[in-house]
């Protein structure tokens, strides 16, 4: 190594061997102290299981609408229906809401969690917390419903708590019938033991 | 020509809550009329108001729907403190409070009875009115 009179020489010749030697210390911690990356967790994958999409059917956002014998139009939209694969005729559907409307202009409005759609029999069964909103402003919580898709009937399972223009009311069980024969109007018919409250300042 | 009568006492107030219970109830979803049938009760109060059939009338006119009238037909049978009155039928409107009541009524207080074909008896007061035919049955055995 040859040697300078100068001590900055000197300075330089030892920076040209030291920095090179520290460059190459960092340049190994770049594979000695990395983190070891998993390719796997860092794709987010979505939670859906694949095996059941592909076996079954499914439909999104269905709608069934018909009309029945004596005149009232009945749809049903749910968010995703299944075809049963025991029973060609019934149809498992989540999320769905099932609109009965007469032909005088009222309309009962029907939303349940899940439901099941008999084309065979001509029956819905809704389930899980069923609420229903009537034109004349009354809404009726129930825990189950059955309906007929060929005529006006329909029936709750359970007992029915509703709130309307009558004021607050508790009944043993609810149905919906048509008075008198096919033309007459929609009737709500609260049974098995009324309880109401009306609140004349309400 | 009527003869007034103290019925139940003054303190019914008719803006209290009314409770109706009964065994069915229908409302037609056209024009929303309601008929309570089965052994119905209306009560307000200290007021008891039991029918077979009861039809609820709504008050006409713009604003939210409110109860005007309650129609009870059917051994009508109105309890209101110590007096009970008997009749075919009754109306009951609830904002004036008053309940007229047609068909032979008989209005027992305690010991002795009135009877008439129509009595309106006006709860906020506490009076009793009987019109046409009163006849008046009073105990006179010593107690």
């Amino acid at each position: 190594m040859t040697t300078y009179d100068n001590s900055y020489s000197r300075f330089v010749a030892w920076t040209k061997v030291i920095l090179p030697i520290v460059a190459l210390g960092i340049l190994s911690t770049l594979f000695l102290f990395s983190r070891n990356i998993d390719p796997t967790l860092s794709i987010p994958y979505a939670k859906v299981d694949v095996e059941g999409l592909a076996r079954e059917q499914r439909i999104g956002a269905p709608n069934y609408a018909g009309v029945t014998e004596d005149g009232s139009a009945i749809s049903i939209i749910a968010k995703s229906a299944r075809p049963d694969p025991d029973n060609t005729e019934t149809i498992t559907a989540t999320d769905l809401t099932t609109t009965i409307e007469d032909a005088t202009g009222g309309r009962i409005d029907i939303a349940s969690d899940n439901g099941v759609i008999d084309t065979g029999q001509q029956i819905v069964t809704l389930q899980g917390g069923v609420r229903i909103e009537t034109s004349t402003g009354y809404v009726i919580n129930t825990s189950g419903l059955t309906a007929a898709l060929n005529e006006t009937r329909a029936q709750t399972d359970g007992t029915v708590t509703a709130t309307g223009p009558l004021g607050t009311l508790e009944a043993g069980q609810m149905l919906l019938e048509r008075q008198n024969g096919a033309k007459g109007a929609h009737l709500l018919v609260f049974k098995g033991g009324v309880k109401l409250v009306y609140d004349p300042k309400g | 020509q009527g003869t007034q009568v103290a019925f139940g006492g003054l303190k019914h107030d008719s803006t209290q809550p009314v409770e109706v219970s009964s065994d069915m109830l229908q409302i037609n979803q056209e024009d929303g009329s309601a008929v309570f049938s089965g052994n119905v009760v209306v009560g307000q109060g200290t007021m008891r108001l039991s029918a077979d059939r009861v039809v609820v009338e709504y008050s006409t006119g713009d604003g939210p729907r409110k109860i005007s009238k309650m129609h009870a037909t059917g051994n009508v049978v109105l309890v209101n403190g110590a007096e009970a009155a008997e009749a075919a039928d009754a109306v009951y409107s609830i904002d004036s409070g008053n309940i007229v009541m047609t068909g032979n009524v008989i209005l027992t207080q305690g010991q002795s009875a009135l009877s008439s074909n129509k009595m309106v008896v006006d709860l906020n007061t506490g009076q009793a009115t009987l019109e046409g035919r009163v006849k008046s049955i009073l105990q006179t055995g010593g107690n």
